[in-house]
């Protein structure tokens, strides 16, 4: 602050701005490897077919294999899997990352 | 037979008879039928008569007598009675060609009043089949000479007797309802400032006439009917004063005023003119019923007087069709105006439903509106807030004149297809849903008002209407494919439907929203969240979902800034962030698309928005944000060496701007741009609110300074300079076109794979297999096949698409 101010003064500078409010705009997104679901096709950043409501109410989930998908989609996907568990692009055996 | 004898002189006839006495006796007759007062006794008369009878000569005798009557007429008392007539020629004043048009009249009369008399006793001796006398009786026989003389006195006519007629009756006219009505119209008839001039027949007082008027007028009347002459003589001229007066009367009550109904007030004056009509018409009865016929009193008179009541009733039901049209002519000719000025027009709307029934004037109406609308409304100089208003006004008053809708339907259609070519007509729209329109207000109080109609209306068949209240529609209505059921007349309905489809309105809606919550700086959506709920009850809710999760966006933003806001509070002094930052977070997907602009902040803000992200990370794992720097609002104050301007609020890049000036005070436009990452034109104009502010000035060699001093007067000079300070409330989101353009492209990728399997298709089977397959996103709307073509027709511009006899390939590529 002050050597702001020494500074400032030895320009002969004396317009000051002070800002009091920045009030941005920003658009969410998540951090995947990819656009859309491999399973909806639809974009991550929007929702899954069944709901309405993006970001927490239709969250993603990572899978060890490192795919991730809708949440809802890859449950819908794993409980129709009657044998095994796969992730749905690459056929290995799905497990949720940690 | 009867008529080769009649062309021979009844005198040759008597001549060649054998006996003698056969003349005397003709004579006798004949004399007695000619002559008013019979001077032979009746005795020698029935002898003469039985002479007669005996030589068959009685047969002759009515032949002879309409023979005499027609010479008589066309000889003598025709031209008599044309001379008459215009003998003063027009040195006289009104009174005395009054007195001259009775007096011809009189003298035709007293002409024609012996043969009527004889015929009369001709027809009674038919009648009573004395010596075998047998004809048509005396109906039958006046019946010939009354068409005989209307045959040879009104063959030719003279256009004075027309005139002479027209200019007597009006001025009993205005003398009777003068009398008739002086309680109540006395004030409005123009007394004139030189007093002492009868309101009645226009002459000072003392030489009053009015009285007397009347009294010609029943005589005129008396005559003109015992010669069935009524008819033809007045007909003409009532209905041409009916038709004056009642047109100058409307004009001087009814034109320009719209918030009154007549419909009563004339029924009133009707009623009084019918007045005077029945002294035109009418006398017949009183002077039948006074002094009857002394041969056939009862049914003669009685017939009289029912054939003048029915005249009567009958130019009762003209006049009342007079009125009609004149009203609905006038009001159509006015309709406009009337539309313009509407909920206060409902009297003469009203006024003009009731007539309007009454006359076959709708096309004529139809097509005055349309031209109306045309002229007067559909050019380039009306706003198109403007034309909205007059539309809206327009629905309003044109569902209460016809309730099936068909004329709005079909007045409206110019309307609907110019709205259909102004880009902003949607755009108006939109506003005037939301109330940010000025002008209009009555779509934002049509939209909250209660029991709206859903826009879905497929379903409306089934509704067990009964049967018997159908009604066929008019016959002007246009033929579609919709039945009345389907011809709305919600106003909402009416404006969305103007493009065929929601989508559009929607969409822009969104864009409209989107600005709105982009610009608002406290979160506050409580109008929003109405108007999306109202809006959500028409359009249906899949429909204004999008809205509804912007909407959660602004709530959810509110609350991880006050969690991030929390956050911050509780970090030390020195690790507080330079910056108070808050930040709209949007669901990207479901906003419609925003403008990109480049632009680089200075670091100070950048920092500011790594450290929001970096919590907002921290609060929701495995998302992050993505700023887009360009939009947003910033509050700020400008110390300056002698003055501060304070709590200004500017868009970022404002703020970057004038930031960049307290680093440096002078900049140049390059230097700035460089700085910004963004155009030089943008750059310059967003340096034109800080010069308007006065707190920057540009000077030659394109620097631009930082004044620090401003004197009060230069302040002055720039209140008056203002800069044009550019789009400020710039929308944030892109246009219609540009958004339209984009969705182009994205056919063009299925375009491209549809020709890559097919090798060739035409136009409508590409618009029909895009329908097919991209009919489900939500973004795409409908897109005509006229659409397409443009769009296909640029591609082969391009070289990227290949024509021929209407079949579309794509070029060998390589």
């Amino acid at each position: 602050m002050l050597s702001e101010r020494v500074f400032c003064s030895r320009q002969t500078r004396k317009m000051k701005v002070k800002i009091r409010q920045w009030n941005g705009v920003a658009s969410w997104l998540w951090v995947a490897n990819d656009e859309n679901c491999g399973i909806c096709r639809m974009p991550f950043n929007g929702c899954c077919p069944d709901c309405k409501v993006p970001g927490d109410d239709c969250p993603l989930v990572w899978g060890q294999c490192s795919h991730c998908f809708h949440m809802h989609c890859i449950l819908k996907w794993l409980n129709s899997q009657q044998v095994q568990q796969q992730c749905p692009m690459c056929r290995q055996e799905w497990k949720f990352k940690e | 037979m009867e008529e080769m004898v009649i062309e021979t002189h009844p005198t040759d006839v008597s001549g060649s008879a054998t006996q003698p006495g056969v003349a005397d006796a003709w004579e006798t007759v004949s004399a007695a039928l000619v002559s008013a007062e019979c001077v032979v006794s009746e005795q020698s008369l029935s002898d003469s008569l039985a002479l007669l009878c005996s030589q068959g000569l009685s047969q002759l005798l009515g032949s002879w007598l309409l023979e005499t009557l027609q010479m008589r007429l066309s000889s003598s008392v025709v031209p008599e009675f044309w001379a008459g007539l215009n003998q003063p020629e027009n040195e006289l004043e009104e009174k005395g060609r009054a007195w001259v048009l009775l007096t011809a009249f009189r003298t035709l009369l007293h002409r024609l009043e012996p043969f009527l008399g004889g015929l009369d006793r001709l027809g009674l001796w038919q009648n009573e089949g004395r010596g075998d006398l047998c004809g048509p009786g005396p109906k039958g026989l006046q019946d010939r000479a009354f068409t005989i003389i209307r045959a040879l006195l009104l063959f030719s006519p003279s256009p004075v007797l027309q005139e002479r007629v027209l200019e007597f009756y009006s001025r009993t006219f205005s003398v009777y309802m003068n009398q008739e009505g002086e309680a109540e119209d006395g004030a409005e008839v123009p007394d004139g400032p030189e007093g002492g001039v009868c309101p009645g027949c226009g002459v000072l007082t003392q030489q009053c006439w009015c009285q007397e008027a009347l009294e010609q007028l029943q005589e005129l009347s008396h005559i003109l009917s015992k010669l069935q002459l009524l008819e033809w003589v007045s007909s003409e001229a009532v209905t041409s004063i009916l038709h004056k007066l009642i047109e100058q009367r409307m004009e001087q009550h009814c034109r320009g005023e719209y918030e009154r109904s007549f419909l009563l007030e004339f029924q009133k004056w009707l009623e009084m003119v019918l007045g005077w009509l029945s002294k035109v018409f009418a006398s017949e009865v009183h002077t039948d019923s006074l002094a009857p016929a002394p041969s056939a009193p009862s049914p003669s008179g009685v017939q009289a007087g029912q054939s003048a009541s029915s005249v009567l009733k009958q130019w009762r039901c003209h006049m009342h069709q007079f009125f009609c049209r004149i009203y609905v002519n006038m009001r159509i000719e006015e309709l406009f105006s009337i539309i313009r000025d509407f909920p206060e027009s409902k009297a003469a709307i009203e006024d003009l439903k009731f007539c309007l029934e009454r006359t076959n004037q709708r096309q004529q109406l139809l097509t005055s509106l349309k031209s109306a609308f045309e002229s007067r409304l559909l050019h380039p100089g009306v706003h198109t807030s403007d034309i909205l208003t007059v539309y809206i006004s327009a629905i309003k008053a044109l569902r209460e004149l016809d309730p099936s809708m068909v004329i709005l339907q079909v007045a409206c259609q110019p309307i609907r297809k110019y709205l259909r070519t102004r880009e902003d007509t949607v755009r108006q729209i939109v506003a005037g849903l939301t109330g940010d329109a000025e002008g209009c207000t009555d779509l934002a109080s049509e939209l909250s008002r209660g029991d709206p109609v859903t826009l879905e209306m497929q379903d409306s068949d089934e509704e067990g209407n009964d049967p018997e209240d159908w009604t066929p529609d008019p016959t002007d209505a246009v033929p579609d494919k919709m039945g009345s059921k389907h011809r709305s007349s919600d106003i909402i309905s009416l404006l969305v439907s103007i493009y065929g489809s929601k989508d559009i309105f929607i969409d822009e809606y969104r864009a409209v929203l989107a600005d709105r919550l982009l610009h608002q700086l406290n979160y506050n959506t409580a109008r929003e969240i109405r108007n999306v709920e109202l809006l959500k009850l028409r359009f249906g809710e899949s429909h204004m979902h999008y809205c509804e999760v912007m909407l959660k966006d602004m709530a959810d933003s509110r609350r991880i800034n006050s969690n991030i806001r929390e956050e911050e509070s509780r970090l030390s002094e020195e690790e507080q962030p330079p910056l108070s930052l808050s930040a709209i977070i949007l669901s990207s997907e479901f906003w419609p698309p925003l403008k990109e602009e480049k632009l680089e902040l200075p670091p100070l803000v950048c920092q500011a928005m790594e450290a929001y992200t970096h919590r907002y990370e921290k609060l929701k794992a495995m998302r992050t944000l993505s700023w887009k720097l360009h939009l947003g609002s910033v509050t700020l104050d400008v110390e300056l060496e002698d003055r501060t301007l304070t709590n200004l609020t500017v868009s970022p890049i404002h703020a970057a701007i004038i930031l960049h000036f307290q680093e440096k005070s002078s900049w140049t436009l390059e230097e700035l741009s460089m700085k910004l990452g963004a155009p030089k034109e943008l750059v310059h104009r967003k340096l034109a609110l800080w010069q308007q502010h006065g707190v920057l000035r540009e000077e030659a060699g394109g620097r631009y300074y930082v004044v620090e001093t401003g004197s009060s007067k230069e302040k002055m000079e720039r209140g008056a300079m203002l800069i044009d300070s550019d789009e400020e409330r710039d929308s944030n989101t892109t246009t219609q076109s540009e958004q339209r353009e984009e969705k182009l492209q994205l056919f063009w990728a299925y375009i491209q794979a549809m020709l890559t399997n097919l090798d060739s298709m035409t136009l409508e089977r590409i618009h029909s297999m895009l329908r097919m397959f991209v009919a489900t996103g939500p973004v795409v709307t409908e897109m005509d096949v006229n659409e397409l073509e443009a769009f296909l027709q640029r591609k082969v511009r391009e070289h990227q698409l290949l024509v021929s006899a209407g079949v579309y390939r794509l070029p060998k590529s390589n």
